[in-house]
């Protein structure tokens, strides 16, 4: 089948959700992360470090597939490793945790909020998204990711014991997540100070790990302070959030801490779409390890059934994988992901394929 | 004949005899629902003071952990499966069951089981969560298979190295990381490069993994969840022909 060409650009795309109207086809938010590193071949490690580098390889993949959002982030743990945590950078791949930095309960007292022109690697993301701003903030929308105050606390004291504590420590974890916050309030305000918009990632608050109990007590009254603030300081700005694994048992408490956008993983879109309801735009959700292992035509068929479950969601649906596009990816998976938003998520002529929903995306 | 629990009873002189009855009679069933109680309820002093009573009163430390704490983390397991219970959950009655079974361990006459199904599981080279790894080794540790946990990021070879050495008959492969997947693949390959490929089981678990994924690479099952990953296991040892032991 033809692919139809592409006259909006992708931040003329984009707008039409904040705006209300059907785009000419729907929008693909494929989560390039660390695979950016490939658009400038070099090693991941090298270009998570380095802010010039890491702007670049995120413009250079978005000028290579035209994907309709730039997603600044390495791994959900470095506002932890701004705080404190240390980190093993590996060659080739996402740096992971090293021991935790709360060891012990009264190891809270070294979590520090950050300063956000000098500590952890906050330069870098802050410094790569002003050069991403600058470079084609004019045509594509530009995001900066942070790990939302539970996936912080969890990377300073060890997802393993962290979980524990929600049992045994209750009012020490809430402190520990306080602090998290409000870091990530900065954050939030500093990303937002670059014509960037915050994203906010919160894996820990999987259903895959925690119940829809412990997200409501742990998980939502400090999600709902970070919707919050972009609402008040984002001039307008969608508050988008990211969950990955299952999340379906906590879509409950999620939808009350009041996000715009839910970008969604291991969940069948239809039932997504039935709970998204009128207050949600869905995104999501193409397997991220068949993005590495399957064949662009095994891509195309697995975007073409996501599209007909989501597509005429009422808030719309834009197009994506799960999570993080893996580093390996096959250029061609990534265009074959693209393409599929292309051919199925058409609203601009009568005689192209366009599953349910003409009259919104 | 000589029980190792009879020298931390008090001669039978020493109790009055009513209260002896009266011990005895409510205690085996009450005792033993406790234990299974405090692991399902994630009470772990509950789980520790029963399993100094259980001791005390004369309870047999294998009819204490089987029909006691294995049957509440059994419970749990179920809880786990329908989604009352979730990670965090699971982990506080494994915290509560592993308390009680250190007082029992050291009561337990080591003949009377059954000769345990060996059980070598991991995290591969290069992944460091293993939090689904460890949720799996408790449910087959739950279940009667003999662990042999390797920790993370596990040196393939010593998967394979490990096997042999404890003449495991499952080998449990986890990551969470797309870019380590693919190691699956190669622990699969060094066991058929020894020729001995078709002395193991292989399972695969982990958030990128999926049946299709295990079927391309070879490996014997998939599971989805810790609950699954002893359904499957159990199949796969029950389907395994019987080879000979090694010897």
């Amino acid at each position: 089948m033809q692919i139809p060409e592409d006259t909006q650009t992708s931040l003329e795309r984009v707008l039409s959700y904040l705006q209300g109207v059907n785009p000419q086809r729907i929008a693909c938010f494929p989560l390039i992360l660390n695979h950016a590193s490939r658009a400038i071949n070099v090693p991941v490690s090298k270009c998570i470090q380095n802010a010039e580098l890491f702007g670049k390889a995120h413009v250079a993949a978005y000028r290579r597939y035209g994907n309709d959002l730039i997603t600044f982030l390495s791994s959900t743990s470095s506002l932890a490793e701004a705080m404190g945590q240390k980190m093993n950078f590996i060659e080739d791949d996402a740096p992971q945790l090293a021991d935790p930095l709360v060891k012990q309960l009264e190891d809270i007292e070294r979590v520090k909020i950050p300063d956000f022109s000098s500590d952890g690697r906050l330069p870098v993301y802050l410094g790569a998204t002003e050069h991403a701003v600058a470079e084609v903030g004019h045509e594509v929308c530009v995001s900066t990711v942070l790990a939302g105050p539970f996936t912080t606390a969890a990377a300073l004291r060890g997802a393993d014991v962290f979980v524990r504590d929600l049992y045994n420590n209750k009012e020490w974890v809430h402190k520990l997540i306080e602090l998290c916050c409000q870091a990530g309030l900065k954050f939030i305000d500093e990303i937002l100070k670059r014509k960037s918009l915050p994203i906010v990632a919160e894996p820990i608050g999987s259903a895959s790990l925690v119940s829809p109990r412990v997200f409501a007590e742990f998980v939502s009254p400090y999600l709902k302070r970070m919707s919050d603030r972009i609402h008040a300081n984002g001039g307008g700005l969608p508050a988008v959030l990211h969950i990955c694994g299952k999340t379906k048992p906590n879509w409950k408490p999620m939808r009350e801490t009041d996000w715009d956008i839910w970008s969604l993983d291991a969940v069948d879109m239809a039932e997504a779409r039935a709970f998204a309801g009128d207050r949600v735009t869905l995104v999501g959700n193409v397997t991220p390890a068949n993005l590495l292992k399957n064949t662009p035509d095994e891509i195309d068929a697995e975007a073409k059934i996501i599209c007909e479950k989501a597509i005429g969601s009422p808030r719309g649906f834009i197009l994506g994988s799960g999570c993080e596009v893996p580093i390996n990816t096959p250029p061609q998976n990534i265009d074959a992901l693209i393409n599929a938003a292309r051919r199925y998520g058409r609203f601009d002529a009568d005689d192209v394929v366009s599953p349910k929903g003409k009259s919104c995306c | 004949m000589f029980f190792p629990l009879t020298f931390t009873r008090p001669p039978l002189r020493e109790r009055p005899f009513f209260a002896r009855r009266s011990v005895m009679a409510r205690e085996r069933e009450d005792i033993l629902k406790d234990l299974s109680d405090s692991v399902l309820n994630m009470n772990l002093g509950l789980a520790v003071s029963t399993a100094r009573e259980a001791i005390e009163s004369g309870l047999d430390a294998f009819d204490a952990i089987t029909n006691g704490l294995v049957v509440g983390m059994n419970k749990a397991g179920v809880l786990y499966e329908e989604e009352e219970y979730f990670v965090p959950e699971l982990l506080i009655c494994s915290d509560a069951l592993y308390a009680a079974l250190d007082i029992l361990n050291p009561y337990l006459n080591r003949e009377e089981g059954q000769a345990k199904i060996g059980c070598v599981i991991g995290v591969v080279e290069g992944d460091t969560h293993d939090i689904g790894k460890n949720l799996v080794k408790i449910m087959l540790d739950v279940a009667g298979f003999e662990i042999h946990d390797l920790g993370r990021n596990v040196p393939l070879a010593n998967f394979v190295e490990k096997a042999k050495e404890v003449d495991a008959q499952l080998i449990c492969l986890s990551t969470l990381m797309t870019t380590t997947m693919d190691e699956m693949a190669t622990v699969i390959e060094m066991l058929k490069e020894e020729g001995i490929r078709d002395r193991f089981k292989v399972l695969l678990g982990g958030g990128p993994i999926s049946q299709a994924f295990a079927d391309r690479i070879g490996a014997d099952g998939y599971a989805d969840n810790a609950a699954d990953a002893v359904r499957v296991a159990k199949e796969l040892i029950a389907r395994k022909p019987v080879t000979a032991a090694r010897t």
